[in-house]
């Protein structure tokens, strides 16, 4: 007597996903928790069984930054790590450009939520891996994934409208720009309360900066020294709005080590 | 019935073991106390006796009984290389290696930037204390091949470079005896980026 089940195929079971590694740590005896950054799937959490062991396959295989592929499955918050292979191809970060790479996972870590899909985030991710390697200033690699991850978040703030009043951006003019709220033009008049936002948002903390540099980092264009000294102050802005009061160790580790 | 605290705090303590959750702590506990309590003597003898006497060498920061290790008080080491590691464990496998002559200092860990271990842990001051002793000439960097270890070795090779050292890096490629065919691909990558001209 043959019970008829329709062949179930395992959701659970994903094979040969494009991966990066973002971090492993130490997980009971010998395994390693690995959190994924997942082209399909967005950030997964997973185990990687006897990693730890010293002739284990996987262990030299779980380095950050190298495009992997990863075979996983389980539905639990921590999925079970079957293999994971070497994509080809190979970012060389180097140097300051590994801490770089290091901010930029941490970022993933702390703002991503897992298990939430970011195919194009994926995509931004690895060219600007691709982008640390190469001749382009760090910085403004930086500030563009910045506002790639902010965007897919679902942070995005306009770059090129004013905020409330919906007006083009000014290049000309003066602006304050308020996390969770946007650019209002910081003129004479919107400091008497006549401006056409009327929330009273310009009064709170918000960063003071030219029109210009918006304008500027909407056409993802970093030439001006001064764009790049106050975008990396507005994205610094906003990126600790979301990150909450527990500040970044990369950011920690810069500092301190320039006090030796 | 409640559990004697002497046993709770044992089982507590044992939690500090890497890798040792409630369960496995109290399976050690009761073991030690049912089966073994002559091991658990000595266990307890061997923790007390090693708090007591091991310290980090003041040279190399290596576990030493003696203020400085009997390494770096041979007299037979050259003082002009200084080899930095990440952990006690390196040292022995390149002592192993007999290819290298010259002083160490174990860092006892590497940065890890996502983990929030900084300069401060890994020991770094004291690094560059001991390389500008004035007799250093050269400092050869041989932290592990994984993205911390180059990390830290960038950064140690930065601050040393900055104050007059000649550092270098431990190369990396084939295995002895690597045939290409079997070789991981990562290794096989890195061999072919950082080839060396014919000498
Ligand atoms: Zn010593």
């Amino acid at each position: 007597m043959y019970h008829f089940v329709s062949m179930k195929i395992p959701i659970s079971r994903q094979d040969q996903q494009p991966v990066y590694v973002l971090h492993t740590y130490p997980y009971l005896e010998t395994s390693l928790v690995v959190e994924l950054f997942t082209r399909n799937f967005g950030r997964v959490a997973t185990i990687a069984k006897g990693a730890r062991r010293p002739r284990s396959a996987m262990r030299g295989m779980l380095q950050s930054f190298q495009p992997l592929v990863a075979t996983w499955s389980g539905k639990s918050e921590l999925r079970t790590l079957h293999e994971i292979e070497w994509q080809g191809g190979l970012h060389v970060l180097k140097g300051q450009a590994l801490i770089c790479g290091f901010y930029l996972n941490e970022l993933m870590l702390r703002l991503l939520p897992r298990e939430d899909p970011h195919e194009a985030l994926f995509e931004h991710y690895q060219q600007a891996l691709q982008a640390l390697t190469g001749e382009e200033a760090q910085s403004i690699v930086l500030r563009r994934y910045e506002i790639r991850l902010l965007q897919e978040l679902g942070y995005a703030l306009s770059l090129t409208q004013e905020a409330g009043s919906g007006d083009d951006i000014d290049a000309g003019a003066l602006y304050s720009f308020v996390p969770e709220y946007g650019a209002v033009k910081a003129s004479p008049q919107s400091a008497n309360g006549s401006a056409s936002n009327g929330s009273g948002l310009q009064n709170k903390s918000g960063i003071q900066l030219r029109g210009k540099t918006l304008l500027d980092m909407a056409q993802d264009d970093y030439t001006d020294t001064q764009t790049l000294q106050q975008s990396k102050q507005l994205m610094r802005t906003l990126i600790n709005h979301h990150l909450g009061d527990k500040p970044l160790h990369t950011r920690q580790l810069l500092i301190d080590l320039q006090q030796l | 019935m409640q559990t004697p605290t002497a046993l709770e705090h044992l089982i507590e303590a044992l939690r500090c073991l890497p890798g040792v959750g409630p369960k496995s702590a109290q399976r050690m506990a009761y073991h030690l106390l049912q089966r073994d309590r002559k091991g658990a003597e000595s266990l307890a003898l061997g923790l007390h006796n090693a708090l007591e006497k091991i310290h980090h060498c003041q040279q190399c920061n290596n576990f030493s009984e003696t203020e400085t290790c009997p390494l770096c008080a041979s007299g037979k080491r050259d003082p002009q290389l200084l080899c930095v590691v990440e952990m006690p464990t390196d040292l022995l496998m390149l002592e192993q290696t007999q290819t290298y002559t010259g002083m160490y200092f174990v860092l006892m860990g590497r940065l890890s930037p996502l983990d929030g271990v900084g300069p401060k842990e890994i020991n770094l001051d004291r690094l560059l204390k001991r390389a500008q002793d004035g007799e250093v000439q050269e400092v050869i960097l041989a932290t592990n091949y994984t993205v911390e270890g180059e990390a830290t070795a960038h950064y140690v090779g930065e601050l040393l470079k900055a104050r007059g050292l000649k550092v270098s890096r431990i190369a990396r490629g084939l295995p002895m005896g690597g045939e290409i065919e079997h070789v991981d691909v990562g290794t096989l990558a890195q061999a072919m980026l950082e080839r060396n001209a014919m000498r």
